[in-house]
């Protein structure tokens, strides 16, 4: 009996302390799970592509996103971009016109615009093509009106005449935002201090000052030697490939020319500023990009700079140039600090490293939208890639998220981007004009990206938001779409769009707050006001 | 890197170990008659569990603290309604407690 009961006794005192033991052991998983999804979130390996080097650093396997047909269909007479269509390629001709019109009426300020436009910074030089490049004169007075349309010469004014609208946001951002921003300069520029040291930083280029057929046939002074062979087209894709993963780009694609998608004027070292042809040996076209710091670029658009990827992918771009320049074949860089003679999007759709969003830019599988490309067009014989299709357009048509936090309510709120016709291709279309005027608005580094970082598909690389953009390119019913679409507006927080603008509209926002080590406050010893407090 | 994911791994193996041994002295306390779908419902319910705590905190970790707070809170809500269901579920079968 009495073992019975010492049985039954030991028996319930080892299940008691299984009892106990087990919730001990079930909270102790609970805490070393919510342990390992913090270090999940914060884990730097997450941070895809940036400063991340080596020849396998394609994070992504396109083989199984590849679709059939062309990179975008066709919708009418495709021409090639002319310079006033867009607003950055505008500056020029409205200076040159403004120039004048000012001489004319004596009252000479061309500059204006441009030396305001590096957002009251020192001017880069002049030269190049990308939009924050453009650089600046001096300017002497304060005239800020905008000459009437007749005042402006051709192509501007028949350009005026046909869009008035454009017109009214051009002289809108001479007439008052830039007097605006000069005063908010002087209210709250040093705020930015470091914001725009690190932007200033990354801030090289060099210039390219002869025409393709010969700078793209010199290395330096030197000319290039007899054409390596390879021993096959697939070869040279996969070592033209690893070597671009080696000078630090990301994600690479390769496609041949398609001359619509080059500039119809400006050819880059040529004396000709009008249109000229494709050159022969532009036959390929290596596609490649650089996401922008990870912790940074969150702070956009007022503490955010463009500068950090465009700098590197115009660097490996520099590198790939040189490369196969020294295996003897002709090339071109084509970068965001050395310029371009091409668009990018269309060649990165093309060359199946991206798809094209509702915001217009590009977004690829592994860090979205965040990344900056260059090219390198060349006569090298390489297999090309095909267009892929992860997802996007379908997601883009539930989504409208850049489009709702836009600050200029630039980008189309429409249910498709049907009926839409860029120079006669079909693909989603923003107001280049409004956008460019909020540029010239921001504060710090100038420029704005808040459409390129609220995009979902830019969120960092972690298990999660992989885990989430894999179920969704699965599913063919659109409910993923819903879902996910549905808890990014939900579960994340983000200033209204009206809260990017400069006060007293807005106050300056940025999506997410600077990295600690771009915050003034913590480094500098200087007077700042802080523009979310106000004077 | 792939050492802290081996000792994680480790020791959250261990630990499912001592829950699962505690689940059962658990279910005999309380009487429950556990068939194996019973079984497999409770594990579901515990994985989610710690799903939505990862993801929670995965949120929290890349900055995301507003997101993680939220997921947090709709995390308890479903996993209190789920796990009334699931009380309810594994109740009906109880016989008399093993005391
Ligand atoms: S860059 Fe800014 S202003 Fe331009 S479209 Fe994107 S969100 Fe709008
Ligand atoms: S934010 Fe949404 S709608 Fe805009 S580009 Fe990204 S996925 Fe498309």
């Amino acid at each position: 009996m009495k073992n019975k009961s010492d049985k039954g006794e030991n028996s319930c005192s080892r299940r008691e302390f299984f009892k106990i033991g087990g919730a001990v052991a079930a909270g102790l998983q609970v805490g070393a799970v919510a342990g390992a999804g913090l270090a999940a979130g914060k884990d730097p390996s997450t941070h895809t592509g940036w400063q991340h080097l080596g020849d396998n650093t394609q994070f992504v396997d396109r083989s199984k996103m590849i679709r059939k047909g062309p990179a975008y269909e066709i919708v009418g007479e495709t021409l090639r971009p002319e310079m006033h269509e867009s607003a950055f390629g505008r500056q020029a001709l409205i200076m040159r016109d403004m120039r004048q019109y000012r001489e004319m009426i004596k009252s000479f300020d061309a500059g204006e615009e441009r030396q305001e436009g590096m957002g009251n910074r020192r001017p880069v030089p002049q030269g190049e093509t990308s939009p924050e490049t453009t650089g600046g004169e001096k300017s002497t007075k304060d005239d800020t009106s905008f000459p009437p349309v007749e005042a402006f010469k051709e192509p501007m004014l028949s350009w005026y005449k046909n869009r008035p609208d454009l017109y009214e946001l051009d002289k809108l951002r001479v007439e008052e935002i830039m007097p605006k921003k000069r005063k908010d300069q002087e209210a709250y520029g040093e705020y930015y201090t470091l914001i725009n040291a690190w932007s200033d930083s990354w801030s090289t280029h060099e210039s390219i000052t002869e025409p393709p057929e010969e700078s793209d046939f010199k290395i330096g002074r030197r000319k290039l030697g007899d054409a390596r062979p390879f021993k096959s087209p697939a070869h040279a894709a996969k070592l033209i490939k690893k070597v671009a993963h080696h000078f630090g780009a990301t994600m690479v694609g390769i496609t041949t020319i398609e001359p619509d998608w080059c500039y119809n004027y400006n050819l880059r070292g040529s004396k000709e500023r009008g249109s000229y042809e494709v050159p022969k040996h532009w036959k390929y076209v290596i596609a490649f990009g650089v996401p922008h710091q990870w912790e940074q670029v969150n702070s956009n658009p007022n503490s955010g700079t463009s500068f950090d990827a465009y700098s590197r992918s115009s660097i490996a771009a520099r590198r790939l140039e040189t490369f196969i320049k020294s295996l003897g074949y002709p090339a071109r860089r084509h970068s965001p600090m050395d310029g371009y003679d091409l668009i990018a999007v269309p060649y990165l759709v093309k060359s199946g490293l991206a798809e094209q969003g509702r915001h217009g830019i590009a977004i690829t599988p592994e860090t979205g939208s965040n990344f900056r490309a260059a090219f390198v067009t060349t006569n090298l014989e390489m297999e090309i890639d095909q267009p892929i299709d992860f997802g996007v357009q379908a997601f883009c048509e539930h989504c409208q998220i850049c489009a709702d936090i836009c600050p200029s309510s630039s980008i189309s709120k429409a249910d498709s981007n049907e009926g839409m016709n860029t120079r006669g291709y079909k693909h989603w279309e923003i107001n280049q004009t409004s956008c460019y005027n909020f540029w010239m608005q921001s504060m710090g580094g100038m420029g704005c990206r808040l459409c390129l970082i609220a995009c979902p598909y830019s969120r960092k690389s972690n298990w999660l938001h992989s885990l989430a953009r894999k179920v969704d390119s699965k599913d063919p019913t659109g409910l993923v779409d819903n879902g996910l679409t549905y808890m990014q507006k939900n579960l994340f927080e983000a200033p209204e769009a009206h809260e990017y603008l400069p006060p007293p509209d807005g106050r300056f926002a940025n999506f997410r707050e600077p990295p600690e080590w771009l915050q003034v406050k913590n480094y500098l010893d200087i007077d700042v006001n802080d523009p979310s407090i106000g004077d | 890197m792939i050492t802290n994911l081996v000792v994680f791994a480790f020791i959250v193996g261990i630990l499912t170990g001592a829950v699962v041994v505690g689940a059962n002295s658990w279910a005999l306390a309380l009487g429950l008659r556990m068939s194996w779908w019973r079984w497999l419902l409770s594990a579901l319910w515990y994985i989610l569990l710690l799903f939505l705590l990862f993801a929670a905190f995965t949120f929290m970790g890349e900055g995301e603290v507003a997101a993680g707070w939220r997921t947090i809170g709709i995390s308890v809500v479903l996993m209190v309604i789920l796990g009334a269901g699931l009380a309810r579920i594994l109740l009906a079968s109880r016989s008399h407690p093993d005391s």
